[in-house]
């Protein structure tokens, strides 16, 4: 009984993990890239994040990767203004379709492996 | 809807927690060596009331780990609510983080039930003998929820 209310709530929690930005949540079979024009981005923990707009016209929410790990990997605060133009690799959420994790980021010729 | 943590999120010390390279990182680290002192403990004790090294007294046990499962609580909440402040508004409505604040008050009072009610006949059960049944209950119990509570946290942790 005990351990099957514990099995229970492990997976009531599994449940919700959608809501989460973990690699798991995003379709890794279904790798998309696109280049397009950041609208908005921030430089923040626990991970940026960049508003993008595709050439196609779809605007993407993009997931980056912590600050620390941008900075250490040369992808300054400033590199993200918005204006500038990005190529993004990366996978598609499996529940909202507007967000997508980035893989890489390549701006002005630099990539910038995000994982 | 939730005013407050809208408030607490725009604080500048969230948003300083938010946009500083290193904050994020070590409070999340104070925050795992806390619940690993208090989530250790506790199982440490729980495996004790379960049969695992009879030998050991129930009571030189519990006084040795229990006040280090209190004393973790001085740095698992701080950092946790530090953390709680960066991202307040997701938090306040994702179901996880209110199941994971329900296990753990669901935690407290076990804990409670098992120190005002079952501890108090320890001494007929100190050493080498099995503890009784509502002893174990509660053991099986803490287990369950505190590890149930590492889960949700996990997948809070973005």
């Amino acid at each position: 009984m005990k351990t099957l209310s514990g099995v229970i709530i492990f997976f009531t929690c599994m449940a919700f993990a959608v809501y989460h930005h973990g690699w798991s949540n995003y379709d890794q079979e279904n790798q998309i890239e696109f280049t397009g024009e950041i609208m908005e981005s921030s430089y923040e923990n626990p991970h940026g994040m960049a508003t993008i707009e595709a050439e196609d016209g779809k605007t993407w929410e993009v997931v980056l990767a912590p600050p620390s790990r941008m900075q250490s990997r040369g992808l300054e605060k400033a590199m993200l203004e918005p204006g500038t133009t990005a190529k993004v690799v990366g996978y598609p959420h499996r529940e909202n379709e507007d967000e997508m994790r980035a893989e890489r980021i390549i701006i002005n010729e630099k990539t910038t492996e995000l994982r | 809807m939730y005013d407050w943590a809208e408030w607490l999120e725009q604080t500048n010390l969230a948003s300083g927690i938010r946009k500083g390279l290193w904050f994020y990182p070590a409070i999340e680290i104070i925050h795992i060596i806390g619940f690993v002192i208090l989530v250790g403990t506790a199982i440490m004790f729980d495996l004790r009331l379960l049969g695992v090294s009879n030998k050991i007294s129930v009571v030189k046990l519990a006084n040795y780990l229990l006040p280090w499962s209190r004393r973790s609580l001085l740095i698992i909440l701080p950092s946790g609510f530090l953390l709680f402040m960066t991202n307040a508004i997701t938090l306040a409505y994702d179901p996880v983080f209110r199941i994971k604040l329900s296990l753990i008050a669901i935690a407290g009072i076990n804990a409670l039930i098992f120190h005002t009610l079952v501890f108090k006949s320890v001494k007929a059960w100190d050493i080498n003998q099995v503890a009784p049944a509502a002893a174990r209950i509660n053991a099986v119990t803490s287990i369950i929820l505190w590890l149930s509570v590492i889960c949700c946290g996990r997948l809070l942790a973005y």
